[in-house]
């Protein structure tokens, strides 16, 4: 049984407080990715930066001629990753990733990684960096 | 106006859903500036309760502990994470949710609506969920252990009071900034100089009042003989607090952070900040820095657990002053705050100018 | 007599025996070994103690010049003198790098050298090469370790009961954390690096990992790469010094480990305080102008 606060917890756009002026959207993701342009492709990872304020993936794509092109996948703060244990080894050149997200509106080769996930089908950096280990001291 | 970046990722959510089901809810608890999720409330009215604000979580007594040189010992790292948000529901008139049931029930809607890992709503709602919830903070997924319906304990309606009118000068700096706003919204901006100070990486999380986000919300306190030092995780900076009552810097030497002196009242720490620089951005919501007062009270109510309270008064923005409270959590002693620069590595900007110039040059961004 | 040449005699023998007189008076100065307190500047100090360890809280400032050149440096005008004319010089200063100069290899020298004729120069319009030119501070970008210890800027320093020590820099707000008695590596590379520290009697050791290949020792090009490891040492000496000295490794760039030192002073005025040294600001122009709308 649900009450009725919580059934109708809703957004309604444009969060305002009472006279306020709308926010500005500060990082809205819209602004930078395309909703019309989603992509999911496979590639080989050739380096991982792991800075602040986004992780950078770069990625060797093969496209349907046998030619390969860059693609850079934007992703979060590394800080949420540290803490859980995973460090810059953590992602090497040459593992293969699958990316899902949506491209740079301008069209460059720049996407942000909305699901990266293994071939196998695990996400990325999901769970904590080493099974078992506790965090170092 | 705010620039409170990171709220904005969840206001920016919520932009984009006007359907009225839970397709998306902005990080309301993040953010003063954002409405809050539209809820229809069980018409049982309660009278609103006085401010929770000191209330031990468990209500045993904790005896406070102190440092060497006899200051209230609040050293470590704290974590302020919530889902609660920042204002109380619409037509919401509970404060605390009494029982456990509806308590639950409203921490997994909001956990619900907060959720990256949802792909749901269409393209839309789904680019602006970026990335996945392992690049989150788990901890902005739970609500307050009091279980109060907002952050925002007075007025007793949970809400930001109403704005006064602004002066025409002040119109027109914000109708500037909202101009700049929709500019950086649809991709185009004009300038490095017009987006946004988080954007900018001049200030993010460490300019006053210290407002939960998605990610790394830490915060290290350290203390000397003399000093109690707050170092937020974002961006890197440390606000340097004299206890020795020597008066704040002259009128005249503004700072971006302002300038905070701080005294103890029993075993709660008192801050009061003065000398914010004049530019938009840097006071709260857009408020007028020279009528602009915060006072920010902590206090360690538990080995594990510090109440932050800030009042925010300007007389120049909004009716009457209003505070809010948030629970600070210690970290675990394995965890620690890592480096954040900002500024070093802000390929956004470069991403967003250079992206702007060729979508012109194909015709587009005609306002 | 009362000849010329006797009273000639008289006089010289009258100054040779005033001469006489002074030089057995006067001090030996110039003509003993040079003093012992050449080699131990200050007598030994054991500073107060807070929570057991030396207390080395404060506002501490390096007055070298180091920032400028590690090595000896005359006064030069800096960039760009036809517009800022004497603002905008630089003065002299004498190495701080024990032996003088940095062991570079003779192939990294090349790379100095071409980082000192690129120092301000920016262009980042491309990801990729976004670090390769300019000074990182021409750019108010992170000093890293040791150079923000010897940036013209104060620092705080805040130890408490905590196993962490802070630094607080002035120059762009930079921050780093001590973490005491720590083993854990560095999980990434960062800006200001990864310390960890630990007491030896008076002083504190600091080791730093983990630093950002892109950060520089000085504006004249001194570099290093991944490799990069600082050992730092923070000496009380007297109430109002202290002596830092650091040790810099990197195999990559350098022939062997090389060491700096200077004392650092305590700022006293009354109420002083580290203030704001936001310069992102005066940066954008040079940074990204080039990519603004065209009006």
């Amino acid at each position: 049984m649900r009450t009725t606060l919580c059934a109708a917890v809703v957004s309604l756009g444009l969060l305002l407080a009472p006279g306020a002026k709308p926010l500005s959207a500060h990082h809205a993701f819209s602004s930078e990715f395309d909703a019309k342009r989603p992509v999911k492709f496979e590639g080989t990872v050739t380096k991982m930066a792991w800075i602040n304020p986004h992780a950078w993936i770069y990625m060797d794509v093969m496209k349907a001629d046998g030619t390969t092109e860059e693609w850079m996948v934007e992703a979060g703060t590394p800080n949420t990753l540290l803490r859980r244990g995973f460090t810059k080894a953590s992602l090497m050149p040459g593992t293969k990733v699958r990316v899902d997200g949506y491209q740079s509106k301008d069209g460059a080769l720049r996407v942000n990684g909305r699901d990266l996930t293994l071939p196998d089908g695990r996400t990325l950096f999901l769970g904590s960096g080493e099974p078992g280990a506790p965090p170092a001291k | 106006m705010s620039d409170r970046w990171l709220t904005s990722m969840f206001i920016a959510a919520a932009m984009i859903a006007v359907v009225p089901s839970a397709l998306t809810n902005a990080q309301t608890g993040a953010s003063g500036s954002s409405k809050p999720p539209e809820a229809a409330q069980a018409q049982t009215p309660k009278a609103p309760a006085k401010a929770p604000a000191a209330k031990a979580a468990t209500g045993k007594a904790w005896t406070p502990i102190k440092t060497p040189w006899g200051d209230p010992d609040l050293q470590g790292v704290w974590n302020d994470a919530t889902s609660t948000p920042m204002q109380r529901p619409n037509g919401s008139t509970t404060d605390v949710l009494d029982d456990a049931e509806s308590a639950t029930q409203f921490e997994e809607k909001l956990a619900y609506d907060l959720s990256r890992d949802r792909r749901d709503g269409g393209p839309e709602v789904d680019v602006n969920r970026a990335y996945n919830e392992h690049w989150m903070d788990a901890r902005r997924l739970k609500i307050t252990s009091d279980r109060r319906t907002s952050l925002i304990v007075d007025p007793a309606d949970g809400r930001i009071p109403p704005t006064v009118p602004l002066t025409p000068e002040r119109q027109k700096i914000r109708a500037e900034r909202a101009a700049a706003a929709d500019r950086f919204n649809a991709g185009m901006p004009d300038v490095a100089t017009e987006l946004s100070l988080p954007v900018r990486c001049i200030i993010r999380t460490d300019s006053p009042p210290y407002l939960p986000t998605i990610y790394n919300n830490n915060f290290q306190i350290f203390q000397s003989p003399g000093y109690v030092v707050i170092a937020p995780e974002m961006i890197h900076s440390a606000r340097i607090i004299p206890m020795d009552g020597r008066p704040h810097l002259g009128k005249t030497l503004l700072q971006w952070l302002g300038d905070t002196r701080g005294h103890w009242e029993g075993t709660t720490l008192v801050l009061e900040t003065t000398n914010f620089r004049t530019d938009d951005g840097v006071a709260y919501q857009g408020a007028n820095p020279a009528t602009y007062k915060i006072t920010e009270r902590f206090t360690r109510v538990a080995a594990d657990s510090i109440n932050y309270e800030f009042t925010i008064t300007d007389p120049a923005t909004w009716t009457k002053p209003w505070t809010a409270v948030i629970p600070w959590t210690k970290v675990d002693p394995g965890e620690q705050m890592y480096e954040y620069m900002c500024h070093e590595d802000n390929f956004d900007i470069v991403h967003l100018l250079t992206g702007a110039r060729t979508r012109e040059k194909n015709g587009e961004g005609k306002r | 007599m009362r000849s010329r040449f006797g009273r000639v005699m008289i006089l010289l023998g009258a100054a040779a025996v005033i001469s006489v007189f002074w030089l057995t008076v006067l001090p030996t100065a110039g003509q003993q070994a040079p003093p012992a307190r050449q080699s131990a500047p200050f007598p030994p100090y054991k500073a107060p103690r807070l929570n057991g360890h030396p207390d080395l809280n404060g506002l501490w400032q390096a007055f070298v010049t180091a920032n400028i050149d590690l090595q000896d440096h005359e006064a030069q005008s800096g960039p760009h003198p036809e517009v800022l004319g004497a603002y905008g010089g630089w003065p002299a200063g004498q190495s701080i790098v024990e032996g003088g100069e940095i062991p570079y290899k003779p192939e990294a020298l090349a790379k100095k050298r071409q980082n000192l004729l690129n120092r301000t120069k920016v262009d980042v319009s491309n990801d990729k090469t976004w670090h390769d030119l300019g000074d990182p501070e021409f750019k108010c970008y992170m000093p890293g370790l040791p150079r923000a210890t010897y940036m013209p800027f104060p620092f705080q320093i805040v130890q408490g009961t905590s196993p962490y020590i802070l630094m607080a820099y002035e120059f762009a707000t930079a921050t780093r954390t001590i973490r005491m008695d720590w083993k854990g590596e560095a999980p990434t590379d960062t800006w200001m690096g990864w310390s960890r520290g630990r007491w030896e009697g008076e002083t504190l050791v600091v080791d730093v990992t983990g630093q950002r290949e892109e950060s520089w020792f000085d504006r004249a090009g001194d570099y290093h790469s991944d490799a990069l490891h600082v050992v730092e040492r923070f000496t009380p000496a007297s109430p109002y010094h202290m002596i830092y000295e650091a040790t810099i490794e990197d195999p990559k760039v350098f022939t062997r480990p090389w060491k700096i030192s200077f004392p650092l002073y305590r700022r006293m005025e009354r109420n002083v305080q580290a203030l704001e040294y936001k310069c992102v600001p005066w940066t954008e122009e040079l940074l990204y102008g080039k990519f603004k709308k065209p009006s």
